[in-house]
């Protein structure tokens, strides 16, 4: 009995050696679960401390910036959460604001895109405007790359051939590179959708583009825009399909990720998760994906969010709701 | 005679889609017709809403740029 037993127990083992796990297989370290604990954010009374609609948010080591489209509005706000002080308000002159759609701080200077001013703007961290320049499109989102250079992205409009949804200027306002030409087809709306892009600032000037939808590798581009290389991304961060309401023949996109950051040589995409039934909305789910495309971890977050940024262990997020959360993860 | 035919209906084609479509003096509405066009599209997007209900709005965005291209 004892000899059967130790030669099932050898060819279990002689098995397990023979035949390795998947992750093995693949030369992939498994999936770790990081966890994340939320940090109560402090109880901000004032009217102006609502975000209205929040689409973009900037950090540096002082403050969290966050631009409000609705309130034509830059509100500052402590790392911990405390409403400061809310900067700008709508019209065309310095300082006003019409649909700021991106902000980007770098070296105490914080970068709005002034969307339907078609110009940057540039604020010190006390709210005093200090310049920016005109812009031939409308900014979507922007990044101080150095202290040098500005990224800026546009979506296409679909009135002219080739249009690019990067731009790269110096402090001056000069153009040094335009490129990513929108991808077009003979249906604008679907290609709205595959022209969707987010930009990650990386280190020394670099920046990385992932697609919302239908496209699984990141491009790592140097901060002259040169295209440096693609890094393909673990399928075990899926697609998720969503099939679109267009007349004719059915058209299904494949959602990729709804927001992402990239801090610390690693990238967090937000996984997309299915909404009201069939429609496809933001997740709660981060990928961690380090810089060969490889999944090494996932973060649960307690609810939805729209855009978020890592600091090492803390993300600042915009969740559904409009509200700045806080969360602490912990590896 | 069959040339002076064809030559007569070209030209009432013409006529008509000139008598039809905004004229060349309501450039300057084209123009607002775009930009309110941009701006519904630039909300749509900026609203992060799930992609079912964007394409729906984009739509909407579309087919609002027609009427104002026709001036309906």
């Amino acid at each position: 009995m004892t000899t059967t037993l130790s030669t099932a127990g050898a060819m279990l083992v002689a098995a397990s050696l023979a035949f390795p796990s998947a992750a093995q297989k693949t030369g992939r370290p498994p999936v770790e679960n990081w966890n994340v604990i939320e940090v109560a954010a402090a109880a901000n009374a004032a009217d102006e401390a609502c975000l209205a609609r929040p689409v973009a948010l900037a950090l540096d080591k002082e403050a969290v910036y966050i631009v409000d489209a609705q309130d034509c509005a830059l509100k500052i706000f402590s790392r911990d959460g405390r409403f400061l002080k809310a900067v700008g308000r709508k019209g065309r002159g310095p300082g006003e604001l019409s649909f700021p759609a991106g902000v980007s701080v770098n070296g105490g200077r914080i970068y709005i895109a002034d969307k339907f001013n078609y110009r940057t703007q540039i604020f010190d961290r006390e709210g005093k405007p200090g310049g920016g320049f005109p812009l031939p499109f409308a900014p979507d989102k922007i990044f101080a790359l150095d202290g040098e250079t500005l990224l800026v992205t546009s979506n296409p409009t679909g009135r002219a051939a080739a249009e690019r949804l990067l731009h790269i200027y110096d402090a001056g306002g000069r153009l040094r590179w335009e490129g990513l030409e929108a991808r077009s087809s003979s249906d604008p709306v679907f290609d709205t959708f595959t022209n969707m892009i987010l930009v990650c600032p990386g280190a020394a000037g670099a920046f990385f583009v992932v697609f919302r939808s239908g496209e699984r590798s990141i491009l790592h581009f140097a901060g002259s825009g040169a295209l440096v290389g693609r890094i393909p991304v673990d399928e075990r961060h899926a697609f998720r399909p969503v099939d679109l309401p267009f007349p004719g023949p059915q058209k299904r996109l494949l959602g990729f990720c709804w927001a992402a950051a990239w801090d610390r040589e690693l990238f967090y995409l937000l996984a997309p998760a299915p909404v009201e039934g069939r429609d496809l909305g933001p997740g709660k789910r981060l990928s961690v994906i380090d810089r060969d495309g490889r999944l090494t971890a996932v973060i649960d977050l307690p609810c939805p969010v729209h855009r978020f940024i890592v600091d090492g262990t803390r993300v600042f997020a915009i969740d559904d709701e409009g509200g700045l959360r806080i969360f602490e993860v912990v590896r | 005679m069959k040339k002076l035919a064809v030559l007569a209906l070209a030209g009432l084609v013409l006529v008509s889609a000139a008598l039809f479509f905004p004229s060349a003096a309501a450039g300057r509405d084209l123009d607002e017709c775009y930009r309110d066009h941009q701006r519904c599209r630039e909300n749509a997007l900026n609203l992060d809403a799930p992609w079912y209900k964007v394409t729906i709005i984009l739509t909407v965005c579309d087919l609002a740029l027609g009427k104002c291209i026709l001036a309906l």
